[in-house]
């Protein structure tokens, strides 16, 4: 190789370039002895052992498990004490007059937020009763019966009277 | 004898995954460069040894520090190269004052005791002429020797010889120059002591 202001004459650089490349090409088939691998990878392995997990690598189960109870809450709502219903007034019977009170089937707090509930009157099946807890003679059970219901502006039923 | 420039992407990915703890990247990198670093090893320190000593410990501290080697500044086989090039330097206890540019005003070798202190006996080579031309590079000066080594036989560009030495470009080839002068030089003296051995 010739250099920047040599001072060697062209044969010398010659003659130099030769013998450099007879080392160039013994070292070409000098390798690093193989043990080093390993050592190296145990070195390695002990240096970061925690680092084998990203960062943040707790996120995204974190992120499912906080999916999986919003969409369990959402579906199922607060669960209410006691057998799910909540009692107006008094237990009714079912040969309640027309004033007897509203029977909630879901929770007082979420039906005293809801807008735009309607009463409906309507008859089914008394065997529905049972659906909602309330108590049914097996007798009976095929027999109509009257009611008004409270439904959300949505549809949802939120609390019965029966009528009959 | 610099190199053409290389994609360095794949590498760098390499480094990334490397930093990240995949230890498949950094076994990967190693195989890449590990020759190479203990070549280079090799004719700083003069003896096998000593070159596996520090070749293991230039990859060592880039498993300790891998956010030292900046991709910006070059490659990562110039910068293992630097590594292992202080290392070799430090172990055999070579003072990093040979770059005094005062030391350069003549060809005089201000370092001549303390070369002669460290050049190696142990024949590492297996053919007998490129043994002579690796004794008569150890043998050289340490700021002279640099530059040979860096430039001529671990295929560093003058740039990154010249950040790894941290001298300018211009340096670079003016004690290039100076260092295959008297590498011809010691060659010659030495043909001509053996003819007339013989």
């Amino acid at each position: 190789m010739k250099t920047e202001g040599s001072v060697l004459d062209p044969g010398q650089e010659t003659l130099l370039d030769l013998k450099l490349d007879q080392l160039r090409s013994e070292l070409s088939s000098v390798q690093a002895p193989e043990v080093m691998e390993a050592r190296l990878a145990a070195r390695f392995r002990k240096a970061r052992p925690v680092s084998q997990r990203p960062r943040l690598w707790w996120m995204p189960p974190l992120a499912l498990a906080a999916t999986i109870a919003l969409a369990s809450w959402i579906l199922r709502g607060p669960v209410p004490e006691g057998d799910g219903l909540v009692t107006v007034a008094a237990p009714l019977s079912l040969d309640a007059d027309p004033d007897t009170p509203f029977v909630a089937l879901r929770p007082l707090d979420r039906i005293a937020k809801e807008d735009g509930a309607r009463i409906v009157t309507t008859e089914f099946p008394r065997a529905l009763l049972a659906d909602w807890g309330l108590p049914v003679a097996p007798d009976r059970a095929g027999e109509p019966v009257r009611a008004q219901m409270l439904y959300s502006a949505r549809g949802e039923p939120l609390a019965v009277r029966l009528l009959n | 004898m610099a190199m053409p420039p290389e994609d360095l992407q794949p590498e760098l990915a390499l480094v990334e995954r490397m930093r990240r703890g995949e230890e498949a990247a950094f076994v990967q990198l190693y195989r890449r460069h590990r020759d190479r670093v203990y070549r280079l090893a090799l004719l700083y320190a003069g003896s096998a040894a000593l070159a596996a000593d520090v070749t293991q410990d230039a990859f060592m501290h880039f498993i300790a520090h891998p956010g030292q080697y900046d991709p910006a500044r070059g490659a990562l086989g110039a910068w293992l190269c630097g590594v292992a090039r202080n290392l070799a330097r430090k172990a055999r206890g070579e003072r990093e004052d040979a770059t005094d540019p005062a030391d350069l005003a003549d060809d005089a070798n201000p370092h001549a005791g303390q070369v002669d202190a460290h050049t190696p006996l142990e024949s590492i080579l297996r053919t007998e002429a490129a043994e002579q031309v690796r004794r008569a590079i150890a043998a050289l000066a340490p700021h002279y020797r640099d530059v040979l080594v860096l430039c001529e036989l671990a295929d560093l560009s003058y740039a990154e010889a010249a950040q790894l030495c941290g001298i300018d470009i211009g340096t670079v080839r003016s004690r290039l120059s100076r260092a295959r002068a008297r590498l011809a030089l010691s060659l010659a003296s030495y043909a001509g002591a053996k003819e007339a051995v013989s």
